[in-house]
């Protein structure tokens, strides 16, 4: 028994360090002033990454525009899966592969070519280096996720559930609220989390859309192979909220 | 709990509603891109242009086949992997599957920023070693290209794969096991038809990713060959004004070979695995 707790503990001790080491380079390469080859650690540590990033208010203005794009993504793509995902969940259709094909369909498609397609309608409606042009690219990706993971909470547990409680008298709000939204809530957290994250690094579609208001991972490419720096301050930028969000989803999906 | 198929079409009916006017529309105006003449002529003239000059450019060629490949090498060897790591990590607890998990939700661009910190000429790998045997950044196969997805990739597919094996598949094997099945028996009769259409499903999400997303090919790629999404890029910044429509028709072509190759998989699934296993 204990043999066996040391291999658990060695194998995660060896996934964390593959994983996760890799990404300390980034801490380092984004404190940096100076860390010239041959050197293996900076010479010189300091913000210029961050300050270089943020000067002119393109990065802070990106980050905010990104967190709220992917938060709005996010509630826009719940509140438009639940009632989906609970027809294909409890498994209430005959044939539900043509459905489901049609849902998911967005995944297989390049985020560039929806962006570029939905140009041509946004500059027509004054969508686009708009919020709501962004929302709603992104919203196209992020649908199927959360439709798909969704739907794997709902099922006949669930609906016995949500009977024995209308059998005792529970009104559906109340049912909602003590039976639905605590049974369903793993799923509901990572559903969110999955939403979120798609649209919080959302690139392709972001770049035909956003022209003048760009999100954070449109000002980060350019960096990537002319300031180490900047890149790396930047896309601590883009980890931090992606990793809190993993956070939040766990913390949601566990409590009760 | 019955419900009308009314009420169930009423239900679907804002999701869908949704994905057909986005996701359509989206489509439908890179169609009407792709067939716009490349000098303008208003909206009731069509020309064919744009699709001849793609199908005719020996660049979006080599860019298609410079996807296909490394969309190919990605997803066979990140399931391959992702095979293996799911199988040897299946009976651990919480701990060892978060830490596997670590990547998926690590945006595709930091992966490649990390990439190329490490693995560019001159970058951390190199001053460690003294220099990399290959080039993995810029390279002309697009090996840089392939790493970073696998990084990124097997997770998400340990992810999946883990999630159906879970105790009931063990107790199967335990029991297979009891009764004298070797292990290669147990793993062709008891965790590959278990596995087999998770594995095959999060493949062509991946592959279906790989083939189009552009910003690892952007941070990591050739210069040349490009990938289809940079193909496409360079187009809409060549400064041209027929770009946009070039670009449209080129995505377009990527699009159908992708929903072809979903097809494809899909017909195979369900052919020669029926689901009711």
């Amino acid at each position: 028994m204990t043999e066996r707790i040391s291999v658990n503990r060695l194998l995660v001790l060896f996934m964390a360090l593959m994983f996760a080491l890799p990404f300390l380079v980034l801490v380092l390469q984004a404190f940096a002033d100076s860390w010239t080859a041959p050197a293996l650690l900076p010479q010189e540590f300091g913000l210029r990454g961050f300050r270089d990033g943020f000067a002119g208010g393109g990065a802070g203005d990106a980050f905010v525009r990104s967190l709220l794009v992917a938060v709005l993504v996010t509630a826009l793509s719940l509140l438009l899966a639940w009632p989906a995902a609970r027809v294909i969940g409890e498994r209430r259709l005959r044939h539900p592969g043509p459905v489901i094909l049609v849902l998911a369909m967005p995944v297989l498609i390049s985020p560039f070519a929806v962006g570029t397609g939905l140009t041509s309608w946004f500059v027509r409606l004054g969508l686009t280096d708009s919020i709501g042009g962004l929302l709603l690219a992104h919203l196209v990706f992020s649908l199927p996720y959360a439709i798909l993971l969704l739907s794997t909470g709902f099922g006949s547990g669930l609906s016995r559930s949500e009977e024995m409680a209308e059998s005792f008298g529970l009104r559906p709000l109340r049912r909602l609220l003590l039976v639905t939204l605590p049974e369903i809530r793993p799923t509901l957290a990572v559903a969110a989390l999955f939403s979120f994250l798609v649209s919080w690094s959302q690139y392709g579609s972001s770049l035909a859309i956003s022209g003048g208001s760009p999100t954070l991972p449109v000002i980060l490419l350019p960096f990537v192979g002319s300031d180490a720096e900047v890149a790396a301050a930047l896309s601590l930028l883009l980890l931090v909220p992606a990793v809190l969000a993993l956070w939040a989803s766990n913390r949601a999906g566990h409590f009760r | 709990m019955t419900a009308s198929p009314w009420r169930n079409a009423a239900m679907l009916a804002p999701a869908l509603l949704a994905t057909i006017l986005l996701f359509g529309g989206a489509l439908a105006g890179a169609v009407e891109q792709s067939f716009t003449p490349p000098l303008g002529g208003g909206f009731d003239t069509w020309s064919l242009q744009n699709w001849q000059t793609v199908l005719g450019d020996p660049v979006f060629g080599e860019a298609m086949l410079f996807s296909l490949r490394t969309a190919f090498f990605a997803t066979v060897l990140s399931a391959a992997i992702a095979l293996g790591i799911a199988y040897l990590l299946r009976s651990h607890g919480s701990a060892t599957r978060t830490a596997a998990a670590f990547p998926v939700p690590v945006p595709h661009l930091i992966v490649a920023v990390v990439a190329v910190l490490w693995l560019a000429p001159g970058g951390l790998a190199d001053r460690l070693l003294g220099s990399l045997p290959i080039n993995f950044v810029r390279d002309q196969a697009g090996l840089g290209v392939v790493l970073v997805y696998l990084f990124k990739e097997t997770p998400f597919l340990v992810v999946l794969l883990m999630s159906v094996m879970g105790r009931r598949m063990q107790e199967r094997e335990e029991m297979a096991a009891v009764y004298g099945m070797g292990v290669v028996a147990r793993l062709k009769w008891i965790v590959w038809p278990t596995v087999r259409t998770p594995l095959a499903v999060g493949s062509l999400i991946v592959a279906a990713y790989v083939f189009s997303a552009f910003e690892v090919p952007l941070t990591v790629g050739p210069n040349y060959p490009p990938s289809l999404g940079t193909y496409a890029l360079e187009v809409t910044q060549s400064g041209a004004i027929e770009g946009a429509g070039e670009a449209a028709a080129a995505l377009l072509l990527g699009a159908l070979a992708s929903i072809a190759l979903a097809l494809a998989i899909l017909g195979l699934i369900s052919r020669r695995w029926p689901t009711s296993d």
